[in-house]
């Protein structure tokens, strides 16, 4: 057996799934996006689909508003769990392991991170008796209608709760590595904290935050479980949007939402591409110590 | 103190939810504009008690199909991951790359075309067809860990074995296998996590025959039985943990036998 083949065949338990069912997968998508092998033969071009979404204004709104929820909570995930995450690393022995609580949410499930913020932040919720014991608002139709405000701001929430501490876990990896003698001559040279924090252990976390980024942004782009949950009518998820395409209306609008999933999935690809290609050659410009 | 407002924003932030969580499920009468609940019951927990036939079966299917999925991931990623720590080839880093993009992009592309090859395969509602699903975006996970793994291993203890004339399976079965135990742990857990917690695709897959814990939980989120779902919540929440820690408490005590501790 020559060495390619033995090296072939070690990998095919992964190989093997991977092109059979995921980049099968893709290719059913793709397939009756283009009306073959859809339960009702499609009458009319192969693109079709692709057609009439791009004729469609509400497709456009529900892709910018996935994009733009996707990204602001990413954005304060990865934020807020890179800050969390070194001050905790700060914190004396004992009560670095009280630190551990950031693990809470990590184990919930998306519906259930749901369901916090929904208690939370609901026009009867716990922040608006706060509020109304505080004396700030007389009744609930006071609060601010934030969960169906129309700019998704209970999804934002949810995922950011839920992000967080995935980019903490991440951060602290990082962190558990470094060198505490690189921060402790800097205060020693003058170096004031917030100087410590962007010029020093920022840098070195930046592969952790750029893979937290991708990964927190692609899944709250396309998941469905928190939009299902908190989403507002219009503009909707495009998780959402597919979910109705495919369950709710008629056989025949099934290219469609295969449309809108082949589209996904080709933003999604494109995004991992730009922005490993965009990193990288920012930090090519970075002078390494 | 400069600690304090860590602390304070942790305790916010992370705390205060599951008190809040605590508080729901032990009052169900709890309403705006009451800061505190004025009246406590149990009806929550009754609930639960007189339906617990229901929730059991939904919490075993979800940790049936979750311990599944570990299962198949790590068979999947144990001979891969050994190559990718150990074996330098062409294309390897796009390959990795590619191999691990199934953890990146919206499950929900591949696994709704999926849903038409498991409808002609009569994978559809099938535990199967949910264990394999569930694998095929999870695997990435154990498989990031087991490369870890067999890196921080090393291919010392492996030329030892040799030397010392152990076969192939000898190596992987009593040198290799128990050093990879912590990460295979880790890469599970995260698998675990993600399976156990997943809704939508296993109501995809699975439909009504697959019960799931979280498919229990769904309806009630949205229903006005605030209490129960809270109390379902937690009970998501302290499962898992009573889990890690058996495991972290078994790998501990299998290493001291070992003599590894």
């Amino acid at each position: 057996m020559s060495w390619t083949t033995n090296l072939f065949l070690r990998l095919i338990p992964l190989i093997l799934p991977y092109l059979a069912l995921f980049c099968g997968g893709v290719f059913l998508t793709v397939c009756q996006s283009i009306g073959v092998l859809t339960p009702l033969p499609q009458d009319g071009g192969a693109l079709d689909a692709y057609a009439r979404l791009l004729t469609d204004r509400s497709f456009f709104a529900s892709f910018g508003f996935s994009l733009g929820v996707a990204a602001v909570s990413a954005f304060f995930a990865v934020a807020v769990g890179t800050i969390l995450a070194y001050r905790a690393w700060q914190l004396p022995g004992r009560l670095a392991h009280a630190a551990l609580v950031y693990k809470i949410p990590l184990i919930l499930p998306h519906i259930a991170v749901a369901f916090v913020v929904m208690v939370f932040w609901g026009q009867s919720g716990i922040l608006a008796s706060a509020a109304h014991w505080l004396g700030l608002i007389q009744s609930m139709n006071e609060f601010p209608n934030v969960l169906y405000s129309g700019w998704g701001i209970g999804m934002v929430l949810a995922y950011t709760l839920k992000g967080t501490p995935f980019a903490m876990l991440l951060v602290m990896a990082l962190l558990a590595r470094f060198d505490v003698r690189q921060i402790q001559t800097a205060a020693m040279l003058g170096a004031s904290g917030l100087r410590i924090f962007s010029s020093i252990v920022l840098p070195r976390l930046a592969p952790a935050i750029h893979t937290g980024f991708i990964i927190l942004f692609l899944y709250s782009f396309g998941a469905f479980d928190i939009p299902y949950l908190l989403s507002e009518s219009r503009p909707g998820m495009l998780s959402i949007h597919v979910y109705n395409l495919y369950f709710k209306h008629d056989l025949a609008r099934r290219p469609e939402a295969m449309a809108i999933l082949t589209i996904m999935f080709g933003f999604a690809v494109l995004f991992i591409i730009a922005y490993t290609k965009v990193v990288r050659r920012l930090e090519n410009g970075v002078r390494k110590l | 103190m400069k600690h304090v407002g860590t602390l304070l924003v942790l305790v916010i932030v992370f705390i205060l939810p599951v008190i809040v969580l605590l508080l729901t499920g032990l009052a169900p009468g709890w309403r705006f504009p009451d800061v505190w609940p004025d009246r406590f019951s149990l009806k929550g927990i009754d609930y639960l008690v007189r339906h617990h036939d229901q929730i059991l079966t939904s919490l075993g299917s979800s940790f049936v199909f979750s311990l599944l999925t570990v299962m198949l991931t790590l068979s999947m990623c144990l001979f891969p991951a050994a190559v990718f720590a150990r074996v330098e080839f062409k294309g390897k880093a796009l390959l990795e790359g590619l191999l691990l993009s199934p953890a990146l992009v919206p499950p929900m592309t591949f696994a709704m075309g999926l849903h038409f090859l498991f409808i002609k395969l009569s994978l559809t509602e099938t535990m199967v067809g949910v264990v394999v699903l569930l694998a095929m975006f999870s695997y990435p996970y154990m498989f990031r860990a087991l490369v870890a793994g067999f890196q921080t291993m090393g291919e010392d203890y492996r030329m030892c074995a040799r030397n010392l004339g152990a076969g192939t399976l000898a190596i992987l079965l009593q040198v290799e296998l128990p050093l990879l135990i912590p990460a295979a742990v880790a890469g599970g857990s995260v698998v675990f996590l993600v399976a156990f917690s997943e809704y939508f695709l296993v109501f995809l897959i699975g439909g009504g025959s697959v019960a799931s814990f979280t498919g229990t939980l769904f309806p009630l989120l949205t229903s006005s039985n605030r209490s129960l779902a809270a109390i379902l919540t937690l009970i998501f929440l302290i499962l898992p943990i009573l889990l890690f820690l058996a495991m972290d408490t078994a790998v501990g005590r299998l290493y001291r036998r070992k003599g590894m501790l």
